[in-house]
């Protein structure tokens, strides 16, 4: 019975192709359901926490008053955005955001790349593998510990004012001192996330294919020579797809890092555009304005991915995101 | 095979590069290690700086005095409340969204992937995500904890193209015995991905057990605050001592914070080992893209 009808299910398809072209989206539904069904809560969510969200950036172009709402506040048009650029406090805190963006890319971002190849170059199983696990630890730490740590450890009574005593050094008041703020942040990152982030990358050097070394041992090559001619250059990918996500960051820093960090004393320095958007933003209801911040964020974001996938592209082959 | 025979240089290389990574693994160690000590220190020797590897004058005093904190362990359950049923209610939904999308039947997969790719690319600023969010009636509400994180594009795409490189012999056979689509997904293609659920779990309970940002934006009731919120508040603000003026007390306020950063990080400490077996296998699933 169930064959006969499969059957004739089988002969009208055949004579109904052209009406499948049509109307394939409803006979896809119809045909596998289930589907549809599981991917509805996900898609819910994504309208709800991320498309919605991305639609009330036209506050940014509004007088945005929360008793009107979005539907009734006055539209302004780019008059949020002037103001941002005539105004001193943003390039502050825009100069104090590249800054760090920058010293991210340059200092932090690097370092789990030259971990994971050295984390690599370890025979002893039993070895390596506490050592990724005394590296992965600090990820498990939130800001606000991390932060309390750090100010533990560089507090006038803190481990590196001893030290420095022994040596007869006046002691450093690090966290109320702006010139050490940007190092700090850098340290702090790089001790938190470097460990974690060699995980993707161990992953891609274990998919090398083993000959590729002999083959190389064979023409004899040395270690150091093996890593960096063969170890890195087939790591690239994995690397450049991982810059690519972190540059559309690029001004969106660690909140939680930089807010748990400052100081008074540090905010000439250390005022970035989060911690200005949540100061005025969230806590004081300048809605519109620091909307208009956070569009830009995200404009500039979007431009720096484009950008640096067109040129992965260009250097690699089926480099880039997509 | 390796040979045997390792020249001179390769030796050399090999241990300096040991012997590199060991160092920097205990200075990374350092500052936790200090803090645990100074947990079960003497208020006078913290206070003087003798304290640094190791406690002296040993004490369980701050600990009795954290662990007896009300608030702290409001906070704890709260926390706790919210990674457990994050972390399970995450996985559950990042799977069955996950599962369609490794499926060439399935017509928007493309789509989809497209959509959840741009919210990767495009970041939604963040005040109208606060205003959103508020007008959920997620404000002073313990699921803002927990509903946020339930999608995340980066695990999404991971237990997407695990789900892709599962052998398809499996799900055929099953699928001649007449399994539906939720059968296949929660008989044969779940418990084969232990990895990936093992490494995507750490991934959310971590990252729901150290949130910082949201319930800052987010909750505003003190009963409510999360662990990390309840921190903040000890670690930076407030004196956390409650004895009376010129009282001889057997912890001081760095003992206290000490204590409570330790507390408040041991249990998130202890998902790892339970669940580095998997971990490791897991991340093997290596390839993002």
């Amino acid at each position: 019975m169930m064959q006969m009808a499969n059957r004739l299910h089988e002969t009208k398809k055949a004579f109904s192709n052209e009406r499948i072209k049509k109307r394939g989206g409803a006979r896809n539904i119809r045909k596998y359901w289930p589907l549809y069904v599981m991917v509805l809560p996900g898609v819910v969510f994504l309208i709800m926490f991320r498309y919605i969200p991305l639609a009330g950036i036209v506050i940014a172009f509004q007088d945005y008053m929360i008793f009107k709402g979005i539907m009734d506040s006055p539209f302004v048009g780019f008059k949020h955005f002037q103001a941002l650029f005539d105004y001193p406090q943003f390039w502050r805190v825009l100069k104090n955001t590249a800054i760090i963006g920058l010293y991210n890319i340059v200092f932090v971002f690097p370092v789990p790349v030259v971990l994971a190849l050295m984390f690599n170059e370890i025979r002893n199983i039993v070895f390596k593998r506490s050592l990724q696990t005394i590296y992965y630890i600090p990820h498990f730490f939130s800001w606000v510990i991390i932060a309390g740590l750090t100010f533990d450890f560089l507090s006038s009574s803190g481990v590196v004012n001893s030290v420095r005593g022994w040596f007869g050094l006046d002691t450093i008041l690090f966290m109320q001192d702006e010139s050490y703020f940007r190092i700090i942040t850098v340290l702090t990152s790089i001790w938190r996330d470097a460990g974690w982030g060699t995980i993707v990358l161990l992953a891609a050097i274990s998919s090398i294919n083993p000959e590729m070394y002999e083959a190389a041992m064979v023409d004899g090559a040395n270690r150091i020579r093996q890593v960096l001619n063969i170890t890195l250059p087939l790591i690239m990918p994995t690397v450049v797809i991982l810059f690519l996500l972190n540059i559309g960051n690029f001004l969106d820093l660690s909140f939680e890092q930089i807010y748990n960090l400052l100081t008074p004393m540090t905010y000439p320095v250390g005022d970035v555009i989060d911690t200005y958007v949540y100061r005025v933003g969230i806590v004081q209801g300048q809605y519109s304005s620091t909307t208009a911040i956070g569009v830009f964020q995200s404009v500039i974001g979007l431009v720096l991915v484009v950008v640096f996938n067109r040129l992965a592209k260009r250097y690699q082959e089926d480099g880039g995101l997509w | 095979m390796i040979s045997s025979r390792e020249s001179r240089g390769d030796l050399i290389f090999r241990y300096t590069n040991a012997t590199i990574l060991g160092l920097i693994s205990i200075v990374m160690l350092i500052p936790f290690v200090k803090v645990l000590a100074t947990s079960f220190s003497g208020p006078h020797a913290v206070g003087a700086g003798q304290v640094y590897l190791w406690p002296v004058q040993f004490t369980w005093a701050s600990w009795k005095y954290i662990l007896g904190l009300e608030p702290l362990w409001s906070s704890f359950f709260i926390t706790l409340f919210a990674t457990v049923a994050g972390t399970f209610l995450s996985l559950l939904i990042t799977a069955l969204f996950a599962y369609p999308l490794s499926k060439n039947e399935f017509k928007l997969a493309k789509i989809l992937m497209f959509m959840i790719v741009i919210t990767m690319i495009f970041r939604y600023p963040i005040i109208p995500y606060f205003l959103s969010l508020r007008s959920y009636g997620l404000y002073n509400s313990i699921w803002v904890l927990i509903i946020p994180y339930t999608v995340t594009a980066f695990n999404l795409i991971i237990m997407r193209t695990f789900f892709k490189g599962l052998p398809k012999e499996l799900e055929e056979a099953a699928q001649m015995e007449g399994c539906g689509y939720f059968q296949l997904l929660f008989r044969i293609v779940l418990p084969s991905s232990q990895a990936v659920i093992a490494t995507l779990g750490i991934f959310y309970a971590v990252g729901i057990w150290n949130q910082f940002m949201i319930p800052l934006l987010f909750i505003e009731d003190q009963s409510l605050y999360p662990l990390q919120l309840k921190l903040r508040e000890y670690i930076v603000n407030v004196d956390m001592e409650a004895g009376g003026f010129g009282e001889i007390l057997p912890y001081s306020n760095e003992t206290l914070r000490s204590a409570t950063i330790i507390f408040a990080t041991i249990p998130i400490l202890l998902v790892y080992p339970f669940l580095q077996k998997y971990f490791v296998k897991g991340a093997m699933l290596g390839s993002v893209k």
